[in-house]
């Protein structure tokens, strides 16, 4: 114990200096009387900071009248220009300071620093005075979305009594916050420290409200930006505000923090980071409506020789960019996977099937080099592809007859199935969904505004299709932990204003139009904010333009920057099991994806090549990333994100069905549509013998199975409906259910052909149905096992033997090898 | 990362997502799962966690005909019944429930339950199985799968049974708020799915088929302990544990005697099993007690499937409903029977100490009776039973006024029901659980409270 802490001192002493000395900010700005910033004296090689040397510097300021210094804080202490400079054994960096505004009292705005020390505090939180009927009789806007509203509160109701202006310190909005008078909230803030303290100033200055030409938050710096820490190393983090007049603020103190992994690395809420494992995790800033992240990387512990990532296959770009990162989290590569693994997983991942028999032993026996890129070119042109894919962008576009009457259920999926059969360029299916114009029964796409009538949930429904992002937060207030603001929330939503739907006396149709009048009205303000698409421009109120052209101009521009990502990491999630970002459709600031520098050249990539989304697909599955074995070795057992194997996940519900249809040649019956509340049922006669679910245009086609396994149930625009958990109920239903033991009983079964007069010998039956479930061929072991077992029981005759294949088969068909992929 | 020890698992709405909890691997649900079961509390229901048993009179019983009755208001709005005294001094409830009658130490009645929503049943199932309306798209957990996503489940029984069905239609075209709606389908309750009172009763999927001896169901286990030998590639990965998890504990669920035990009716005498009444109700109550009994921490029971192939509470009066007086004939005592015989058992055997059972309805009927001789839909007023765990008996809370037309003291709404099952389950009412969009949403609204007068 003792040699290791001395032997930490020792490190703490005398590091070996790894790279430059830096102090952070390098140019510090005060703006007024009390007003500081903390320093930050790093370590920093190749852009990321290797060690924090803030405790251990000595800090010496050029002019003490300008910049006074206190630790590593500085303070304003007349106008000015000063230098403070950092000394770490004998090294030095230094910092410039600019001071002024110091000949008044100390300003204090509502909006920059009251509210943001309601919201640090927690006042303002929904737990508290920000849930939407307030708390104790005082309700304040949600994480401060609403200055006016709030100031009003705060100022004149309750008699005015929570502001004293003759005597600040009585003032009921600092008693109740320090506990000097009882407080149901408890003690918020401490007696005389500064944000106290600037409350007090603030209704000393006569407690000023927002105006109109206040300086408004420009964006949130953040320092440092990244680190590449090990175990139990700490940084600071702190944030600096940037107004639009050019003023500069630390917002440490109000800022809150989080980690996107607390395995990795913890922050407290003072922003202090404690690297606790290894991979990287982002730490997210929150101050007002910005965020900010540092991105935390912690190799590790593995000694992995340069040559195994130098000497890695590599098809594309995929592979230099992951491997990159493996290389930076010391994680070794896994090993390519077999011809067996990659003809099952490729054609279960890319078209839902399993490979047929004839095919995998053609592809297992031919000596081509070039076989598996073939194999991936043969796979997207396969009918099956089709059927997967319009499964897949059904589920996204909630096709269902839920809320659309059948004919127009099937004009829907149409347009979705033709548009996969094509090869539709993605940013061109986007155009004809989203300006689809006249009857929903001949445009297909049209249907998407039958389902999202309203205003709020059209806009929300194409944020999440279309640019992977929830905004539904900033409907009724500033998105709490995110960017986008309730007033962006309407300029948005009233680009989806204009729509017209008109019902014709066709049974189920409507015409959907464009109009030239409507407008969405900003919840709280009551009034229509111009037209905007996040982070873009705003189309004038008046311009005649069609919005909704204007919109899809905006979204299919080859310099959105939402666009492209969203569906690259949708359709990256689906082939390699996890989202550069997860969820796959919760892009936002604050969930940065595991390997920035793929996903965007991947979205470079993608644009480049018209939206072709084939050709993304046949990058992804050629790489040798995707063709990585899913055994894990030891130095990457740990890894779930980064891509050093390939990750095993549960065929989804209608691949499985499908798959038990077809290993036992009975096919499933789908005869009965469920209501929309799924409590009834009524016959229905559109899917003939032979349909395979995955075929299946509507999700309430009633299916027990589907349903236990996670079938997304196509209401909410949502990854999250497709589940791929595993449940006891599941488990119940394979072992006991009807699906697989009926299949497997039913006389017209494969079962009763291979125990029927001219049928397979037991080894015939273990070696057929290991190929045709598993690609691949039993272990001389297993081969022996089974043959046993199965001998024994045929001495019992020929219903015994059979009943032992049924349960051969359904032992093979239950076991995690076969539910998996891998 | 997910702090399941956390105080508020999802305070704000980063991170903490529906989606963590449900595709997190090892941390997933099952993560509650498997606490509840590596916690092995053999014999849970005596744990000191407080049980629940929801029985849900489905068609929206009469409070004038039921346990509010109004011996001075006019005929037509009195209907046929008297009121009568029950074993509480001071409290009268109509004289159709002979049995409730000398029971009514063991319960509160609550009789000033209102909503304001739309008068068709489903909204109310909702709102009194979750505590809210349904709205936006968004569908909130059913108080018992709240109940199992916070606790898990103890042993190898599920946390929420639900017997014999969910609530089928109900004419409003509406979810009904059985499940466990934005917290994932994990957590929806364990469906029975088969009617205990039926000849041959057995609960599907928990047993082989019979065809499937018990040679084969030995060889079956063999074989896929075979076929599952060893592959590598699933070390290390959260999803195949979580199925092997799962399969270990269906296992478990299967082969556990306790689990049989607790749906096998068959063990009852058949003098209990007469006690409850041989009805599909009846003997869901009493299998509700066995699972209480056996560790589940909440039972629903659905009275009714539908109000529109039964005769149910629904007494419209025209067909296909019911009046009043078939009510009284079939309904009622069906009721009476059940619900006091659970009573009676569960006091017995030193359960209604910790297992809360409440009996409640969507709504309550129209005070004047309508020329069909039945009741109209009417969320203006109804009543409730509820008692045991820390609830106390023999109270009446709130009333009506004259007519039974709306609230005249301390109306409760559903919200306020449902905040009141929670602190008597031991939890916090207003506990921040994530919703969909990673928005926390508190299990009842904040200004929601429990019903004090209660406790």
């Amino acid at each position: 114990m003792r040699l290791s802490s001395s032997l930490l001192l020792l490190a703490v002493a005398a590091p070996a200096p790894a790279g430059e000395l830096r102090v952070h900010p390098a140019e510090v700005a005060l703006s007024g009387p009390n007003r500081t910033q903390q320093l930050l004296v790093v370590e920093e090689d190749g852009g990321r900071v290797v060690a924090d040397h803030t405790a251990a510097a000595t800090f010496a300021t050029s002019d003490a009248a300008v910049a006074k210094l206190d630790g590593a804080r500085v303070t304003a202490a007349g106008n000015g220009e000063a230098t403070v400079t950092a000394t770490v054994n004998g090294r030095t960096a230094a910092a410039k300071v600019a001071a002024h505004g110091m000949d008044g009292p100390p300003q204090w705005g509502f909006t920059n620093h009251v509210e943001p020390v309601l919201t640090r505090t927690g006042c303002n939180s929904g737990a508290c005075h920000g849930a939407l009927a307030g708390k104790g009789g005082l309700k304040l806007s949600l994480r401060g979305y609403d200055p006016e509203a709030d100031h009003f509160a705060l100022t004149r109701q309750a008699l005015a009594r929570r502001v004293d202006l003759t005597n600040p310190a009585d003032s009921l909005l600092v008693k109740k916050g320090a506990r000097l008078v009882p407080h149901g909230g408890g003690t918020r803030i401490t007696e005389d420290d500064a944000d106290f303290n600037l409350l007090k100033d603030w209704i000393t200055a006569g407690a000023p409200g927002p105006k109109d030409n206040d300086a408004t938050l420009v964006r949130l710096e953040v320092f440092p930006k990244a680190a590449l820490l090990k175990p139990k190393e700490k940084i600071r983090v702190i944030a600096r505000a940037v107004y639009s007049d050019g003023t500069r603020e630390d917002v440490t103190r109000w800022a809150k923090f989080g980690s996107s992994e607390e395995l990795v690395a913890g922050v407290t809420e003072d922003g202090v980071v404690t690297v606790a494992g290894s991979g990287e995790a982002a730490i997210t800033v929150n101050f007002g409506t910005r965020v900010g992240t540092v991105t935390v990387t912690s190799p590790y512990p593995n000694t992995v020789h340069a040559n195994v990532f130098a000497d890695a296959p590599r098809a594309n770009f995929i592979d230099d960019l992951i491997l990159k990162k493996l290389e930076l989290l010391r994680l070794p590569p896994s090993e390519p996977c077999t011809d067996a693994e990659f003809v099952r997983r490729a054609f279960l991942d890319a078209c839902g099937v399993l490979p047929p028999a004839d095919e995998a032993k053609a592809f297992l026996a031919d000596p081509d080099p070039k076989k598996r890129e073939k194999l991936v070119d043969r796979l997207l042109e396969k009918p099956a592809f089709v059927d997967y894919w319009a499964y897949r962008w059904s589920d996204l576009f909630l096709v269902s007859s839920r809320k659309l009457p059948q004919p127009a259920m099937w004009a829907f999926y149409r347009k979705v199935r033709q548009s996969v059969a094509d090869n539709e360029p993605w940013d061109r299916f986007a155009r004809d969904v989203l300006t689809a114009n006249g009857s929903n029964l001949a445009v297909g796409g049209g249907n998407y505004f039958v389902l999202h009538k309203d205003v709020a949930q059209l806009a929300e429904a194409t944020s999440v299709t279309f640019l992977g992002m929830s905004i539904g937060c900033a409907k009724c207030h500033n998105h709490p932990l995110e960017k986008w603001t309730q007033d962006e929330y309407w300029a948005f939503a009233n680009l989806f204003s204009r729509v017209g739907l008109k019902n014709s006396e066709k049974a189920g149709e409507v015409l959907v139009q464009s109009r030239t009048d409507g407008e969405a009205l900003h919840l709280r303000r009551g009034t229509a904010m111009p037209p905007t698409p996040l982070d873009g421009k705003p189309l004038p109120a008046d311009s005649p333009t069609d919005r909704r052209a204007y919109f899809v101009d905006w979204l299919t521009a080859p310099d959105n920057p939402f666009f492209a990502k969203a569906i690259v990491n949708r359709v990256w999630r689906s082939y390699m099991g996890r989202g550069l970002v997860e969820a796959e459709d919760d892009l936002r600031v604050s969930n940065p994806p595991t390997n920035a520098e793929l996903l965007d050249a991947l979205a470079a990539d993608f644009v480049k090549n018209k939206y072709d989304l084939k050709r993304l697909m046949r990058q992804i599955l050629t790489s040798a990333a995707y063709q990585r074995s899913s055994k894990p070795l030891a130095g990457n057992a740990a890894d779930d994100r980064f891509y050093s194997r390939y990750l095993v996940r549960r065929l989804p519900a209608e691949v499985l069905l499908d798959a038990y249809s077809d290993l036992t040649g009975v096919p499933t019956t789908f005869n009965q549509v469920k209501s929309a509340a799924g409590d009834s049922t009524t016959p229905v006669a559109s899917y003939p013998a032979g349909t395979r679910a995955m075929q299946l245009p509507d999700s309430l086609l009633q299916s027990r199975f589907l349903e236990a396994f996670g079938r997304p149930e196509r209401v909410a625009t949502c990854s999250c409906e497709r589940t791929g958990d595993a449940s006891v109920a599941q488990a119940l239903h394979l072992n006991n259910g009807v699906t697989l033991n009926d299949k497997l009983r039913d006389a017209k079964s494969v079962v009763t052909a291979w125990v029927g007069g001219k049928g397979l010998t037991d080894a015939e039956i273990v070696d057929r149905v290991f190929l045709a479930a598993l690609t691949r061929e039993p272990t001389a072991a297993e081969r022996k096992n089974f043959l046993d077992i199965l001998a024994d029981a045929a001495k019992d005759g020929p219903q015994a033997r059979r009943e032992a294949v049924e349960d051969f088969v359904w032992a093979v068909l239950t076991g995690r090898e076969f539910l998996f992929n891998h | 990362m997910i702090r399941l020890d956390a105080e508020r698992p999802a305070t704000f709405c980063d991170g903490h997502t529906r989606r963590d909890f449900l595709h997190a691997g090892a941390l997933a649900p099952l993560g509650l799962t498997l606490a509840g079961l590596n916690r092995a509390k053999a014999d849970g229901a005596r744990d000191g966690d407080v049980n629940c048993i929801m029985l849900f009179l489905v068609g929206g019983p009469s409070q004038l005909d039921t346990f509010d009755p109004k011996p001075n208001a006019p005929a037509e709005v009195r209907g046929p019944f008297a009121a009568a005294k029950t074993n509480v001094v001071g409290t009268q409830i109509s004289e159709v429930f002979p049995k409730t009658a000398k029971h009514a130490d063991k319960f509160s009645i609550v009789r000033s339950c209102y909503h304001t929503a739309t008068a068709v049943h489903d909204t109310g199932h909702q709102m009194m199985q979750t505590g809210r309306l349904f709205a936006g798209g968004v569908e909130h957990p059913h108080v018992g799968c709240a109940l199992g996503y916070l606790k898990g489940g103890r042993g190898e029984l599920p946390p929420h049974v639900l017997l014999p069905k969910p609530i089928g239609r109900t004419g409003g075209n509406l979810p009904h708020g059985h499940a466990a709606g934005y917290l994932g389908k994990t957590h929806d309750p364990f469906i029975l799915n088969a009617d205990p009172n039926a000849p041959g009763f057995k609960v599907p999927d928990l047993l082989p088929p019979d065809y499937v001896t018990g040679v084969r169901a030995e060889r079956r286990q063999k074989l896929r302990d075979a076929v599952d030998g060893g592959t590598a590639a699933f070390e290390g990965s959260g999803a195949a544990k979580q199925l092997d998890d799962n399969f270990a504990l269906a296992y478990r669920l299967m082969s556990s005697a306790k689990a049989r035990e607790a749906f096998a009716l068959d063990k009852e005498t058949t003098k209990t099993r007469d006690r409850y009444g041989r009805t599909r109700f009846g003997q869901s109550c009493l299998m509700a007690r066995r699972l209480i009994e056996a560790g589940v921490r909440f039972v629903t029971v659905n009275m009714f499937e539908t109000v529109f192939d039964e005769v149910t509470w629904d007494i419209h009066g025209s067909r296909p409903f019911t009046d009043i007086q078939q009510m009284s004939r079939e309904v009622v005592p069906n009721f009476d029977n059940a619900y006091t015989a659970l009573l009676e058992d569960l006091s017995e055997r030193g359960l209604l100490s910790n297992t809360i059972v409440v009996a409640l309805g969507e709504f309550g009927r129209t005070p004047k009776i309508n020329p069909a001789g039945g009741r109209d839909h009417h969320p203006g007023v109804w009543s409730i039973l509820i008692g045991g765990g820390p609830i106390q008996g023999g109270r009446v809370v709130g009333e009506s006024d004259e007519l039974a037309w709306a609230p005249k003291t301390r109306p409760v709404s559903p919200g306020e029901v449902a905040a009141t099952l929670y602190k008597g389950l031991g939890l916090d009412p207003h506990k921040e659980l994530p919703g969909p969009q990673n928005r926390p949403i508190p299990m009842v609204d904040y200004d929601r409270k429990p019903v004090a007068e209660l406790f």
